[in-house]
């Protein structure tokens, strides 16, 4: 006779068979396209490739060519710049906008604003690159504004003091709808009857959102700096059609490095060692994002 | 009657296999399938559907598939896209390319020597010889050239008569075309240019011109290291940059090239190959071609393209077949009439269809002997990378010429240090 204990026991055991047989198929694809490709990457990362001209094992000479190039410093700078821009500005303005429209409106028109700022998320980067390319052109529509203000034409991506700003402008103008809505659904979940007493008590509008909102959408606010800077440090497509890294390496990121070295000049070993060099700054700079999430989320 | 006993059995099994084997193998020689990789636009796609219908009313039994790949940037990509295909043993049976891919191609082993096929095939005799000796590597020929592009100076000829300035002649100066392009450059009353005199180039192949006429180039002769401290690339660096930044005649060179902004009018001088003829003949432009300017000599660069055979193709027979229509004097015909690029043959090049537009046609063919081939090493798509980076930063006025030029060597040496390793 079986104990209650013993079918207890089965029944976990086939609720653990069944939960292993739900995850095989992800966990699967995640073998295949996730893990193996990373640790092939970091193998090829200490070796010489080439699948025609031979392979040999390099030690850590790809490393060390990365840390002794002075061209790493200038894309390494260009990656956290655009990824401290463009995350403070993807962040802030779509909180902003959320702001805005968190508030009592016509149905339809809520409906319109958000679709409105929501649309150029669903469109691929690289389509959005080539419309905008064409806006900043010399005789683009921004440059014709400028002309019409009396203003000096503006080379935007031609010049190393504009390039980076004009690529996060459009990354923001972009991205910014996803953030938008999350942070909606975030400001939604505020208490209404905290923001009802805090009003009663005449607390003013900027207060209550820093006592208040700020504090309680905190959890999303981190979950979407991280998002964003994850994000902005792999940056590629939109940068390689607006600028190709250029002028000079004035826009070029890290990832377009990895590409280059490893399928533009065939060094696949040390395009695979900028690679482990990129995941191991994300890795740190997500950390150090944990680490002050501490100190400042309140969960 | 016929008894079925255990010899008879065996025999007759061996037979079987035995003749099955021949028409298995007669059957793969009449049919199979060929698969092409082909560089370039529309035109050319044309061009080669127009092989593939004469080359199966020989082989019908053969399938014959043709990928595109627009070269929207670059050879280097190219380069890159057909050693992945190598890579993951998926490649063509045979490819269009053009020059800049031959000695990585050649030195990889991807392609294979056609010496014999070559001689066999007595239309080459028409092709300029100067075509096939750029077609060898270490002595050996591995590819077809198919037709050729020399970089000639596009120009308005409205603009220049609105602005009073005689056509160009040969023997034009760099002194002549920097004060013409000054003459062609018009602003409007905000100060905004509305017509830019010339366009700087923006692409390795058309920036050549500027660095042969001045009895230089990025590279030595052989290609074989970095001739970027010579001062005449210096010189010829610094004035480009001058007609963008002191005399104002042309914008800083982009990512994308000004070809549209040159139909439209905006643009009054270009540096182009033929390829561009049938958009400017679509466009009614009233635009002709003139020899680059001179420094020291009057050269300019050409560049080609060129059929070549994937090494261990399949249906060798077929495949040569195949290349011999890609190349024959009916395809050679179909690039004049389309005008895509300079034909490879000197009968197509006389075809009036050919001649017919721009005005100084017959100038392509007849500056050949006064061109060198772009340089094209082994290890051309980061040589051509690590180029382009520095000259867009000293058109950008991000760097000084001298900076560039000593930075860009020392990363152009590293770079042929390393493929004489991976070579050796």
């Amino acid at each position: 006779m079986t104990t209650t204990a013993e079918r207890r026991s089965d029944l976990r055991s086939s609720q653990a068979k069944a939960g292993y047989l739900f995850i095989f198929p992800s966990m699967l694809l995640y073998l295949a396209f996730v893990l193996v490709p990373v640790i092939i990457t970091v193998i090829l990362s200490f070796a010489y490739y080439d699948p025609q001209f031979g392979s040999h094992w390099v030690g850590f000479d790809n490393f060390k060519r990365f840390f002794t190039d002075p061209r790493s410093v200038q894309i390494f700078w260009n990656t956290l710049r655009f990824t401290a821009m463009a995350v403070t500005g993807n962040v802030t303005v779509g909180l902003l906008l959320a702001l805005a429209l968190n508030r009592a409106m016509p149905g339809w028109l809520l409906y319109f604003f958000r679709l409105a700022f929501f649309l150029p998320v669903i469109i691929a980067a690289a389509f959005v690159a080539i419309v905008w390319s064409y806006f900043f052109k010399d005789n683009g529509i921004f440059n014709y504004y400028l002309a019409h203000l009396g203003l000096p034409t503006v080379h935007w991506l031609s010049s190393a003091q504009t390039a980076m700003p004009s690529i996060v402008f459009m990354d923001v103008w972009k991205n910014t709808g996803f953030f938008m809505v999350i942070f909606i659904a975030a400001l939604q979940g505020v208490p209404k009857a905290i923001m009802e007493a805090a009003i009663m008590d005449g607390t003013p509008p900027w207060r209550r959102f820093w006592r208040i909102t700020l504090p309680w959408i905190s959890p999303v606010v981190f979950f979407a700096v991280v998002y964003a800077s994850i994000g902005a440090l792999q940056v590629y497509e939109s940068i390689w059609i607006l600028t190709n890294g250029g002028p000079g390496d004035a826009t070029r990121s890290m990832s377009i490095n990895i590409v280059e070295q490893a399928f533009g000049s065939f060094q696949i070993g040390y395009g695979a060692s900028v690679a482990v060099v990129m995941t191991v700054v994300i890795l740190i700079i997500t950390g150090a994002q944990l680490l002050i999430s501490r100190r400042l989320v309140r969960y | 009657m016929f008894k079925l006993n255990r010899r008879s059995f065996v025999l007759s099994t061996a037979a079987l296999a035995a003749t099955s084997g021949l028409t298995g193998r007669a059957i793969s020689a009449d049919s199979g399938s060929i698969r092409i990789l082909m560089a370039g636009g529309d035109a050319d796609l044309a061009n080669t559907n127009n092989a593939i219908a004469r080359f199966n009313k020989k082989f019908p039994n053969f399938q014959v598939s043709v990928d595109m790949d627009p070269i929207a940037t670059g050879w280097g990509d190219f380069v890159t896209k057909v050693i992945g295909e190598f890579a993951a043993n998926t490649q063509h049976d045979i490819f269009g390319t053009a020059i800049e891919t031959f000695q990585t191609f050649a030195s990889r082993g991807l392609v294979e020597p056609i010496d014999d096929f070559v001689a066999k095939n007595p239309n080459y005799s028409d092709f300029a010889p100067a075509l096939f000796e750029d077609c060898k590597y270490k002595g050996k020929t591995y590819f077809v050239p198919t037709s050729w592009n020399n970089i000639m100076i596009h120009y308005n000829r409205d603009h220049f008569d609105k602005a009073g300035i005689a056509y160009p002649k040969a023997g034009w100066t760099w002194d002549e075309f920097r004060e013409i392009a000054k003459k062609l450059t018009i602003k409007d009353s905000s100060g905004t240019v509305t017509q830019w005199g010339y366009e700087v180039p923006n692409q390795n192949f058309f920036i050549q011109p500027w660095l042969f006429s001045n009895g230089t180039g990025a590279l030595n002769d052989d290609w074989s290291a970095s001739n970027m401290l010579d001062p005449k690339v210096a010189e010829s660096l610094q004035f480009l940059h001058d007609m963008i930044h002191v005399d104002g005649s042309a914008p800083i060179p982009g990512s994308a090239t000004m070809d549209n902004e040159y139909l439209a009018g905006q643009v009054s001088m270009i540096n182009r190959g033929h390829w561009v003829i049938p958009n400017i003949r679509n466009a009614k432009l009233n635009s002709d071609v003139a020899i680059p300017p001179t420094k020291v000599n009057d050269y300019t660069v050409v560049g080609f393209g060129a059929v070549c055979i994937a090494k261990g193709a399949q249906n060798m027979d077929a495949v040569q077949a195949m290349v011999a229509e890609l190349t024959g004097p009916e395809a050679e015909a179909d690039v004049a009439k389309t005008g895509s690029a300079v034909p490879g043959s000197k009968a197509a090049a006389q075809l009036p269809e050919y001649l017919a537009f721009p005005p100084s046609a017959p100038l392509f063919y007849q500056t050949l002997p006064h061109t060198k081939a772009v340089p094209s090493p082994a290890n051309f798509q980061e040589v051509e990378k690590i180029f382009i980076r520095y000259y867009t930063a000293v058109m950008a006025d991000e760097m000084p010429v001298a900076d560039a030029c000593k930075q860009a060597d020392a990363e152009l040496n590293d770079s042929f240090a390393r493929l004489k390793a991976s070579l050796s």
